[in-house]
Order: structure tokens, then sequence, then C-alpha cells
């Protein structure tokens, strides 16, 4: 059953009755009455798009799980991060909130001056991140502080009025939050009929803040979570985007208000603490008292995400070094969004699991043990399909090839096994990596990256140890002085010790051993210090012969440099963080079964997150033959085809002028080229009828162009269109 | 994977074309007469083209492979996300043509042959430092320090070409006019039979296409109860697909269709109907953003509701505003309205900024129809269709009828000595006090107050138009044009 809807606009209903040519397609609105069935449920979705059904309901499962996982695994992450701050604006809130508690001298010296206090948070470019943050910051006062927040957008509030009204409404609200449901009859007045001023503020505050105080013996729970007379706490989310007059008059306003009732802002900002004093006057700005937070920066938030999702191995899922590269590039040179990369991530693990079949193995590897042994026949099939699978099978004795070709249970054994190798290869992989950092990121100019998302893809990109930065690196490591070197063996120790690797109790014992070396150095050191050195020999009074004789020996000497022992423990230590990188930070695409777990369609990820529409529509103007694949469009050489369909060729020709066009030199050229194309068969009889269509055709074109934003209508001269691109101003 | 490729190759080559022509114009001929048919022009860019593709062709494989490098092209060209994309766009497009100028001062003097060798090796250097993959990325930074002092001075030449080209306010362009074509303007009806009549050129690809596109149907669903929306682009309609779309995945589901083409959408309507159908709430709102609370309200609070949205043509006239982007955008974001919509503007990704593309959450899919864009463009009045009028002379005759007699009467007064003045071109209007004093004299008004009271009427209705002159003084006009007022005079004589 279905109801049309038409929705217009007075004038415009004669449309509807008069031309008959939109009448079948008047439905502004269509709108199936509400049949609120959820038939199709997600899986289906999933499933349908597959072209093989296989086990898409335990990929889906697996998907959903991952996502779940990756999301509170953020959200944690972020947390975390944030609560330095918050605990630093807590007890802002606190210092300021208890000079009004107890009425202190210098209280009122503040309610003379009438000062606010006020803290400026800055919280950096990514507007999108703040959100985020702002939820999480009013849940943290909500609980530990008080229950009077108000949140104010710019675009909610384009007038002082709005603004209190806005106030007035959340107050309110929270109130009845946090009152019981006896006290809710007081509170049905609507907000919208109370007038919006201060005054009815402050009632309203005073009448609250009673409440809650008589109910204090019943009712210990909200007085014990909040603080005696909460404050009233308004943040202001995009600072910059108010306009100054609303901000102006609101903080001026409630400056003379404040000593009725504890008022704290919050100035949500992004760019910098400068646009306090550049929004506000002096006269109004000296009303507030502020005090400045920093909020951690968007590139140490998303190290830590990478660090604490990509570069472990909690998630069976990975990210190929093109798709991380994808991702960096967006975030970098785009956003500054972690919210963004995170949903950049959730994006890949939805792909990869949509679209590769054999995904079903990317869980925990003991689940996923389990479910090779339930692996169908074209599953296995699939399994040998693998370029890496089938790289591995011909490095095999001939028998063994043709068992892990023919016989699904030998197959299953070695993918088994060829999973355990790749679970141990990552356990192994990231410590090391970190270990490399640890060495790579104190070089001077950083040949590796400064980051360790750089190192990450680098090593995944191909192997590390042949690259030229590789090189120059070890060489400045070899440099490195002796407490740099300790440090790091310490860090690296650290790292290794921590990570739950099986195999490195060897490196462990062996960095450990090279650490007393260097111990034992220092206490070599000084019988060494004892020798007489040539140097001090030179400065014994000599003759000109001699010295001429110790400084030649002595350029000798260094020519055929004995390495002493510091250096000697040095290139070997050097040399053995070296074998470690060869042995471990092995490319993944090296890795039999890597395309189980690691998604590397980067090209659709960009498609998708980072598209190209103008790109696109050139394309499709310039070269249909990329989209439509015809015979007749091939031997387009980057000419006018006249064959191509007629926005291509009225494109072309309005590529050729200048600013204005001229319409009837425009469709004359038109209609040139596309009777051309149809030769000399057309009649010279229905000439004129054939024209009637060109002209037609022509008018299509153009009007598609115009839809499309390449010209608009002029008047600078009669049947003239303005060009909108390229050179066209 | 064959066609993508095939479609990276092509957006390579479509970022020469263009800058080819445009260079042309700022160069030489901006203003040169439109040629006429394909002569020389296209033999230039022809041969051009064909020598790029001699220097690439052993790289051209590679460049296949090497999709990064295509990409890198692709976003320069973009300037989808903020101005810092776009500044680069620019300089990409510099850098280009730059290029290209080397070039066509090769095919114009063959003298300077250094330089031209030069700037075969510019090209050369360039390719080759694609040939290292590691370098690839880099591509759309200057590939080395020599070149690029050396195309410094260069591009400072061609900006001030550019701006020079730019800053004379005349353009030469021929004199003719379709009436001296003595062909009759079609009107709209004629048009569409027209249109009909001639069959749609490469029928079976396009069909293909869609085919392709169909297929992501069930995807599309996926991701969107995954908590994104989706935005389809690309050169032709998506009104069918996204119909074919609504017809095979929505059925029963709550759905809404928004043809945003349409030339009196309001995001108030839009919300209008999700309160009144989808919410079953009477009632009116102050503003939109209550409605839209309103509707936030209850979308969270009742888990079972969902609904899904269709908007064609979002970058549309009447939806790009700044605010109402932001309440879709609002809207969009809730977990349970699934957006998803089409855009066809080739600047339509300037809409969003990044607080809006966040609350958007786009998942981009091309879709590249070819399919003519028959409903989108038959509300916008081309400019080469005749305007029949009678949508305007229905709706004038519809709002005096619900006017005083005295109010036509003014209204009549004001339509006749505007017929009166119709071969004067520089005819401004009626000023107030003209028409102050012969309403009077008609006893149609007694004081300037009821008047004004009327003109404001009529200017609520955009019957009539008012402009200050030089001298300060308001005139009226009435935005139609003479036939249709003639037609309407008429009409009214015979009513009375």
């Amino acid at each position: 059953m279905f109801i049309y809807l038409y929705v217009f606009i007075y004038k415009k209903i004669f449309l509807l009755q008069l031309s008959p040519l939109f009448s079948s397609q008047q439905r502004m609105f269509c709108l199936d009455n509400l049949i609120c069935a959820c038939v199709y449920f997600l899986a289906d979705y999933f499933r349908e798009g597959n072209s093989d059904l296989e086990d898409s309901e335990l990929r889906f499962a697996t998907c959903q799980s991952l996502q779940k996982q990756v999301k509170s695994e953020t959200e944690q992450i972020e947390e975390e991060l944030n609560e330095q701050l918050f605990d630093n604006l807590v007890s802002f809130l606190r210092r300021s909130h208890s000079a009004f508690q107890e009425k202190t001298t210098e209280w009122t010296w503040r309610t003379k001056s009438r000062e606010i206090p006020t803290a400026a948070l800055v919280l950096g470019v990514n507007v999108t991140d703040h959100d985020f943050t702002f939820r999480s910051l009013s849940e943290v006062l909500q609980n530990n502080v008080t229950p009077y927040i108000a949140l104010l957008e710019a675009k909610d509030c384009p007038g002082i009025k709005n603004l209190m009204q806005k106030l007035l409404g959340q107050l309110m609200n929270c109130c009845i939050d946090v009152g019981s449901s006896e006290e809710e009859d007081y509170e049905q007045v609507s907000h919208t009929r109370v007038r919006c001023s201060m005054t009815s503020l402050i009632n309203w505050y005073e009448s609250a803040t009673k409440r809650t105080d008589s109910e204090t013996p019943g009712k210990k729970r909200t007085s014990s979570r909040h603080w005696q007379s909460p404050p009233v706490v308004v943040i202001f989310k995009d600072m910059e985007s108010f306009t100054t007059k609303v901000l102006q008059d609101f903080v001026v306003i409630s400056s003379q208000h404040i000593g009725e009732f504890p008022l704290v802002l919050i100035f949500g900002i992004a760019t910098s603490p400068m646009i306090i004093h550049s929004l506000l006057p002096h006269s109004v700005s000296s009303l507030l008292c502020i005090e400045l937070f920093q909020s951690l920066s968007c590139k140490d938030h998303l190290s830590t995400i990478i660090d604490k999702v990509l570069l472990t191995t909690q998630f069976p899922l990975k990210l190929s070094e093109k798709v991380l590269q994808v991702l960096i590039n967006i975030f970098l040179y785009h956003d500054f969004s972690v919210q963004n990369f995170i949903k950049g991530f959730q994006l890949c693990i939805v792909e990869h699991f949509h679209s590769n079949p054999l995904s079903i193995l990317c869980c925990q590897l003991e689940e996923a043990k389990r479910r090779v042994n339930s692996l169908s026949h074209n599953q296995c099939e699939n399994v040998r399909r693998l370029p890496s699978f089938r790289r591995y099978v011909e490095s095999q004795v001939s028998e063994k090839q043709i068992a892990l070709l023919t016989a699904d249970s030998s197959l299953k054994e070695a993918v088994r096994k060829l999973l355990e190798d790749l679970n141990v290869y990552h356990e192994n992989y990231f410590p090391i990596l970190r270990c490399l950092h640890v060495f790579t990121s104190s070089l001077p100019k950083y040949p590796l990256g400064k980051q360790i998302r750089e190192l990450h893809c680098a090593c995944l990109e191909n192997r590390v140890w042949e690259t030229e930065e590789y090189e120059s690196s070890l060489q400045l490591a070899r440099m490195l002085n002796k407490s740099d070197l300790v440090t790091m063996l310490q860090k690296c120790v650290e790292i290794l010790v921590s990570s739950p690797g099986r195999e490195f109790d060897e490196i462990v014992e062996r960095l450990k051993e090279f650490l007393t070396q260097f111990q034992k150095l220092e206490e070599t050191y000084q019988e060494r210090d004892e020798s007489v050195s040539p140097q001090k020999e030179l400065q014994k009074k000599t003759n000109l012969y001699n010295l001429q004789k110790t400084l030649l020996e002595l350029k000798e000497s260094r020519r055929s440099k004995k390495l002493t022992k510091f250096e000697m423990l040095r290139f070997e230590v050097v040399d053995y963080i070296d074998s470690l990188v060869r042995r471990y930070l092995v490319p993944a695409d090296h890795k039999t079964l890597h395309e189980i777990v690691y998604f590397n369609t980067a090209s659709v990820l960009r498609e998708h997150l980072n598209a190209a529409p103008r790109i696109a529509l050139h394309t499709a103007l310039n070269n249909p033959y990329s989209y439509l694949k015809s015979e007749a469009l091939k031997s387009d050489g980057g000419s006018i085809s006249n064959k191509a369909p007629d926005i291509c060729i009225a494109y072309k020709l309005h590529l050729e002028c200048g600013r204005l066009i001229n319409l009837v030199d425009w469709l004359e050229a038109f209609s040139t080229v596309v009777t051309a194309a149809e030769g000399p068969t057309a009649d010279v009889a229905s000439s004129d009828q054939v024209d009637d269509v060109i002209h037609a055709r022509f008018i299509r074109a153009v009007s598609e162009l115009e839809l499309l934003g390449f010209i608009k209508p002029s008047k600078q001269k009669t049947d003239h269109v303005a060009r909108l691109t390229w050179g066209g101003c | 994977m064959s066609l993508a490729e095939c479609r990276s190759a092509g957006a390579l080559e479509v970022k020469f074309v263009p800058d080819e022509d445009v260079l042309r114009h700022i160069a030489d001929d901006a203003g040169v007469k439109v040629q006429k048919g394909k002569s020389q022009l296209i033999v230039n860019t022809k041969r051009f083209v064909k020598k790029l593709e001699a220097i690439s062709d052993d790289e051209a494989q590679e460049i296949l492979e090497e999709k990064n490098y295509v990409a890198v092209l692709g976003l320069c060209g973009e300037g989808t996300w903020g101005t810092g994309t776009y500044h680069r766009c620019y300089f990409g497009r510099f850098f280009l043509s730059q290029r290209l100028e080397s070039e066509s001062e090769y095919s114009a003097s063959c003298s300077e042959e250094e330089e031209v060798e030069e700037a075969q090796k510019e090209v050369s250097t360039v390719l080759s430092h694609q040939k290292t993959p590691a370098k690839t990325k880099a591509v759309s930074t200057p590939p080395s320090r020599k070149t690029l002092t050396k195309k410094k001075d260069n591009m400072n030449n061609l900006v001030e070409e550019y701006f020079e080209a730019h800053s004379s306010s005349k353009v030469l362009t021929s004199d003719r006019t379709l009436q001296k074509l003595r062909r009759k303007r079609l009107n709209q009806q004629t048009l569409h039979d027209l249109l009909q009549k001639s069959p749609l050129a490469y029928a079976a690809e396009i069909k293909e296409l869609n085919q392709q596109y169909e297929s992501l149907f069930s995807k599309w669903m996926l991701q969107l109860h995954l908590g994104f929306n989706i935005v389809l682009y690309g050169l032709g309609s998506k009104h069918d697909l996204l119909e074919k779309f609504r017809t095979s995945m929505l059925q029963d589901s709550v759905h809404l269709v928004v043809n945003g083409y349409f030339p009196s959408i309001t995001v108030k309507s839009v919300l209008n109907s999700i309160t009144e159908e989808v919410l079953d709430h009477i009632g009116t709102f102050r503003s939109p953003l209550d409605q839209l609370e309103f509707i936030m309200k209850r979308f969270k609070e009742d888990s079972s509701l969902e609904l899904y949205v269709l908007i064609h043509n979002l970058d549309s006239q009447m939806l790009r505003g700044e605010r109402s982007q932001q309440i879709l955008a609002q809207l969009s974001s809730l977990p349970s309205i699934y957006l998803i919509a089409s855009i066809d503007h080739i600047n339509a990704p300037l809409m969003w900024d990044q607080a809006k593309q966040s609350l958007y959450n786009w998942l981009w899919y091309e879709t590249t129809t070819f399919s003519p864009y028959v409903e989108e463009t038959s509300y916008e009045n081309s400019l080469l269709v005749q305007q029949s009028g009678s949508l305007a002379l229905s709706s004038l005759t519809h709002v005096l009828h619900s006017l005083t007699p005295n109010a036509r009467g003014i209204f009549r007064l004001l339509a006749q000595y505007q017929l009166e003045n119709k071969d004067n071109a520089s005819y401004p209007g009626l000023s107030f006090q003209d028409f102050y004093q012969q309403c009077r004299e008609a006893f149609l008004v007694n004081s300037d107050l009821t008047l004004r009271a009327q003109l404001t009427e009529f200017r609520d209705h955009k019957l009539i138009r008012t402009k200050r002159g030089a001298d300060g003084v308001e005139y009226l006009l009435i935005p139609v044009d003479d036939s249709t007022l003639t037609d309407f005079l008429e009409k009214e004589d015979e009513d009375v």
C-alpha cells in the first residue's frame, strides 16, 4: 500500500496541473505507509553481495564482533588520553568554586570586580573530534561536579535571546534528571513560558539548590556526588563561530549577577587562545578570569591509536602498507581527525570481511584453528588460489605438493601450521619493530622516520634492510655515544620483557650481556686512562724532529685504526640489531597466507573515503570510452569523436571558448559535428526535421552542462553563456 | 579491475587536454571567434597527445600498475575537502600546463630547439621518477631543484599571462543571435517530443553500466546499516538508479524520497514530511531547528523507528545553502536515519566543511551512468527553451482572484503602465509617487499607507519587484515578460 504525498508550495500547484510532461513524475515524496517491518536482516545484505554464500553468517558475526571490539578499545584509549585534561579542569572548577562557597574575601573581591572564572580549552583544529571530547567532559562533570551543565553551539545561538533560551532549557531539563518524580509537576512549567532572563535563571538556581539542600537528609546520594551548591557550567563548544555581540552581551550580563550564583564558563577553542582577545574587547575580556587548558595534540592522539590498535596482536585484522598510507594521508593532508581515521579503519574491517571469503579465518588463533577444520571444499580451493600459498606449494617437495593440492585434509593441516607461523611472526614483529624504532628515532635527521608508523610502513613495503635509508641509519647508529646506546638497550630490554613473544628470552639475555659489557668497559676505562696517551707525550718538551716523528706516528696509528674496545662492542651491538631486523621484520606479504589477515585493497578505500568526483566527471566527458565500452568510441585520441554522446561533444566544443560562449556558434559547431557523424545518409529533404532534432539535442546537452555547473546564463551579451571552469571566470 | 585501470589511465589523459586548451586561451586567443569546425586546434591537440603518449608508451604499463600515481594526480585535481587541497590543485594545474607550454612553443616555432629538448627532458625526468616505486608518491612535488627554479620563472610568467587575459572585461565573440537564425524557439513540450524520437545513444553500454551498479545495492544496504551514508557521483542522471534501489530494496521499509531538483523544495518541507508522515505528529514548530530537535528526540527515544531518506540532487539550488546542509547533515547523523543521495555539480563537495562532512559520514560511490538528466533539467529554465509563460500567467490570475477589487485595480494600473512603456528599453519602472498619484485619481486608495500595504502583499507573492533608482526614488516593476502581461490583461478584461 502506497500513499503518495504531494508537497508543494502554493504557486507550484499549477505546474502539476498544467504541464502533462511532469504529471507522471510528480511524486515529491513517496512514503510507503508505515509497514515497519525489518524483513531483511543485516546478515542478508552481507550475504547477498557475495558470490559465494559460504560461511557468510559466521564471517559477518566475526566482523561485527571485531568492529565492536575496536570501537570500545578506541573509546577507552580516548578516555584515557583525556583524563589528565579533565582532572585539571575539575580541579580548576573546585578552586574557583571553593572561593564561592567560603565567601572569602577573595570572592567578595572578585564579585566586586565582577570576574567570571573561565576555562579556555584549546582543542586544536580537528573540529570533528571535539564533539566526543565535549560529550565525555560533560559526562565527567555531571558525575563528579555538578548537574547544571549547558552545552551551547554557535549555530543555535544567533542572538542573545536564543542563547538564554537554550541555556535555560538545558539547565532546567537537567534538573529534572536529578530531581525525583515527585518534584516533576513543579518543573513541568515549560521553560518556553518562563521569561528567559538572568533573573529567572537566578531564581531557578536558588530554588533548585534549596530543594536539594532540604532533600539531603533523605537523599544522601545526590549531595555526595555533587558539591554543595554546585556551580553552573556553561560550555561554548565552538567559541570562534559565535557572533561577537552575543558573546559580549552574555559575558557582560552574567558578570552583573556573578555574586548571586556560581557561574563558570568553558570556551572550546580550535585555533589559538589569542582569539579570545580578538573576539572580545578589553572591557569585556577583563570581566573574565581566564585559565588556559591545552588538550593533547591530534598527532599524538593518532600515534597512540596506531600504537594501541594497529601495532598489536590484539586484533586479528592488519592493514597493509598502502592502506595505512591512504588513511594516514587523509589524516595529515585533509582533516587531522582521529575519528575519521577510526572510521576508515572500521571501513577496512567491513570491506575485508565482505570481499574476502577466507576472512573467516581472520580471528584469534585458537578459534581460527577450529574453523580450519570445518572448511568446505570450496574454501580449500580458495586457499589454493592464494598467490602466497601457491608460492609456498612450489617450494615444497613434489609429493607434498600433490598432497597439498589434492587432499583437503593435508591442506588443512598445512593451513593450521601456517596460521600458527603467521601468529608467531606477528608476535615477534611488533616488539622488534619497537626496538628498531627506539634506535632510529634518536638518530639525527631521522632517516627512517620519526614516528613508528613511518617505520612500520617502511618495513611492510619491502625488505627494510635493503633500503638506503636503513643503511644510512645503521651507519649513524654506529656513531652513537655510549650513554645513548645504553639507554636504548635498556629500553629494548624493557619492551622485549613486557611483550608476550616466546623467543625473546634469548635476545633479552644477549642484550643484558651487552649491557654488562658496557658496564665493564667503564671499569676498565680507568685502567686505560692511566697508561700514558700519546697526546700527553706531546705536551712534554721535545725538539722539532721528535715532534715531527711523533706526529707522523700518530697519524699512522690513526690510519691503521685500532678499534677501541668500546667501538668493537658498539659494532657488535649494531650488528646484532641488524640481524634481529633481518630475522623478524620480514615484510608481511612474503609470509604465506598473509591475504587472510591483511587488508590491502587501498584503491577501494581511497575511492570511498577520498573520492574524486571532478576527475570522474572529466574522464566521463573527455573520454567516454573509459565507461562505455563501445568500439565506435575507441579511436578517440584526444580529439572530438563525433560519435560521442551529445554532452561530451558539447563539452569539448565549449572548452575551445573563452569566458563567454555564443550560443549560435556553439549550436552550429555542434550540428556540424553531429551531422558529420551521421554521414551523408541523411536525406536532404528531411534536413529541416533532422535539424530540429539536433537542435533539441543541443538544448539538452547545454542544459545538462548548466546543471553540472560548467556554464551559466550571462546577461553581458544576448544569447551568450558564461563559462565557469578552467580559465572561464 | 581492467575497467578501473582504464579509468585511471583516462584520468591521466584528462589532466592534459583541457589544460592545453585553457593555455591556448590564456596564451593567445582569449577572444578569437569560436572555431566552427574542429579544425586546426583539434589537430594540434591530437598531435600533442600523441607526442605525450609516445613518450610515456614504455611507462604506460607501469603507470597502469602504479595506480598510486594516478591517484596522486587525482588528489591534486580535486578540491574536495578544503582550501589547502584546492591550492595544491591550482599549483598542479600550472605545473602541468607549464610543461604543456613548452610543448606548444615547440609546435609554434621550431627554431627554439634547445628549449624543446629541455622540455622533453623535463617530461622524461618526471616519467623516470615514476619508475622508481619509492618516489611515486612524490610525483606531485617537483622532481628536482634545478627544474623547480626554472619552472618558477616560467610559472610567474604564466600567472601574469593568466591575469592579463582576465583583466580586460572585454570578450570578443561573434554578435550572432538566435533570433537571426530564423529558427523558432522550441517550447518544452516539443522539445520533449523531439528528444523522445531520437534514440538514446549507446543504450546497451549504458545498461551494462547500470547493471554493474545495481550489483552494489546489497552492499549499500549493509553500509547504510553500519552507520555510513552513501553519496553517488559521476556523469549522468542517477535518478533511475536510485529509483531502482528504492523499488528493489526499500519496498518494505519506511522511506522518503526527496527530489532535490524540484525548484521549490525546501528543508522545511522535508522536515515537515518526516514529522507529519513518519512520526504522525500534528502541530507546528517555531523554526526548523526546533523541528529537527523534535525529530532527533523521537528517533533517539524509539529505537525501532527507521527511516531511509533518498535525496536526488543534494546539491540543487534549493538545498545547497549552508543552513539546509547543516540540518540535513544533522538529520543524517542519526543512527536510525539512512541517507543515500546523489550529487552532480562539479563543485558540490565544496558545500561541506569538515564538521558537516563528519556528520554526513559519507561513503563515496562513483556511478557514471551517462543517462540524460531528463527530470533534473526539466525544471531548469533553459536558455534556449521558449518560456511558455503559462505558469506565470496562471499564478498571476490565481493570486489576483483572491484579492479585493481595489487591489486588482492597482495591479492593473501598474501592468498597463508597464505595457505602455514596453518599447522603452531603459524603462526603470513606475515611481512610487507617480503610482500613488494615479491610484488616487482612480479612487483606488486614499492614503499612501494603504497603497504601501497593498504593495507589500504583492511583493510577498512576488508579483512586483521594487528597486531604487539612482536618485533614490523607489521604482515598481512587474517581473513578467510583456506577452504574458498582455495575455493577463486580456483575460482580465474578459472576466470583467
